[in-house]
């Protein structure tokens, strides 16, 4: 399940282990469309990574603080440390395999 | 949104014509994206040589044949710019520049090898900082300061739209047409070279000067293949595929000039054919394999 939580939710909900952080927008067509991806592939790695989900409108200063300038951007953490991003949307296979490098 | 389609063709020219009429005659439904006025390649030829059939045809005598061929065979071609091709899995979602979406089984990409150079820095600072997409990225640049390289004139809305978000609106036009934009906007006139940055781009260096901004759109007429279809595997700026006109993305097919050389118009035409055929096979494949599932 991809959880939908505000910027001042992540530090702690991102504090252990990976967590994949999808910031997008309702306006946002890509960002739609990877949004059921995402919720498959969340399912697939239920256990071994938090999936979240920031609304970048209603989270401007998340979205300044990490740097987000086009989206959907998707962000994995490492026990609360950023360690990568992609930006834009991306087919299941080349997300799992991009989330898979960090498991 | 529509009915999902069999097929969804990007691109009028010889390759993605040939497809139509091959998907028309096996009985496909499907949707052909591109321009009434075919392609600009073929119009604008001077003598053809090495069509089979029709010796020393003019490319605007062989526009019209095909314009011919098509209402023959009442094939009808949708004018709406597709920006987006998505795969969703089992099936693909188009996007469009009017923001209308499509849902076809499978794509045919024939949109030919007309995007152009891109800039440096201009792939290192995708996404961070560099945008295809004025409308689709405008929100994240509220009180910024924003260039924006516009390709032709139909570009200016795009750029009136952004000025009322950004702080500061730069509009380099990469076009010798008058260019006519609300006084916010400060129009430049040079010639874009490289994006430099650090983590984010920050400059856009150009042959006369430099702007200092957060963000750089680039709005060209036809984007690359892998940015129109992202995760599409890409090989020296050409679509990579087999002799099947498969791609790297299950259901997707690409013919023509986007292929690779030859850039010849019956190589093009003979492509759309096998993609065509290929789609068709991997229609009815998924179409048995479902039948399967539901007994």
């Amino acid at each position: 399940m991809v959880k939908k939580i505000s910027g001042n939710e992540l530090k702690t909900a991102a504090a252990s282990g990976v967590a994949v952080v999808d910031f997008s927008a309702q306006w946002c067509g890509p960002c739609q469309r990877v949004a059921p991806i995402l919720e498959e592939v969340s399912d697939e790695l239920d256990g071994k990574a938090n999936f979240f989900n920031i609304d970048i409108d209603e989270n401007a200063d998340a979205a300044d603080e990490y740097g987000i300038t086009n989206i959907p951007a998707l962000m994995v953490m490492k026990d609360g440390e950023v360690v990568d991003m992609q930006v834009g949307f991306q087919p299941k296979e080349n997300l799992c395999s991009f989330i898979g490098q960090y498991l | 949104m529509g009915a999902r389609y069999d097929a969804a063709i990007i691109g009028t020219g010889p390759a993605g014509l040939s497809a139509a009429v091959t998907l028309k005659i096996r009985n496909k439904s499907f949707i052909l994206f591109g321009s009434s006025s075919l392609s600009e390649k073929v119009e604008k030829a001077h003598e053809i040589n090495n069509y089979l059939g029709l010796p020393a045809v003019t490319g605007a005598g062989l526009a019209k044949r095909f314009d011919e061929h098509l209402k023959q065979m009442q094939i009808e071609i949708n004018e709406d710019r597709i920006t987006g091709v998505y795969a969703m899995g089992d099936y693909y979602s188009l996007q469009s520049k009017s923001n209308q979406s499509y849902e076809a089984d499978t794509v045919i990409l024939a949109t030919g090898v007309n995007f152009g150079r891109s800039y440096e820095g201009e792939e290192k600072f995708l996404g961070r900082g560099v945008s295809y997409c004025a409308t689709c990225d405008a929100p994240l640049y509220k009180n910024k300061k924003v260039a924006i390289i516009g390709f032709s004139p139909k570009e200016e809305a795009e750029a009136e739209f952004m000025s009322e978000v950004a702080a500061e609106v730069y509009y380099i036009p990469a076009y010798k047409e008058q260019v006519s934009l609300n006084n916010k906007i400060k129009v430049v006139n040079d010639t874009p070279v490289a994006i430099e940055g650090k983590i984010k781009a920050q400059k856009l260096v150009m042959k006369n000067g430099e702007l200092d901004v957060d963000g750089i759109f680039i709005l060209r007429e036809s984007v690359a293949p892998s940015q129109l279809v992202p995760g599409l595997v890409a090989e020296n700026n050409h679509v990579a595929v087999n002799r099947r006109m498969e791609t790297s993305l299950k259901g997707c097919f690409a013919c023509g000039d986007i292929t690779g050389t030859p850039y010849q118009y019956i190589k093009s035409a003979g492509e759309g054919n096998v993609a065509a055929l290929s789609a068709v096979s991997y229609i009815d494949e998924k179409r048995r394999a479902n039948k399967q599932q539901n007994k």
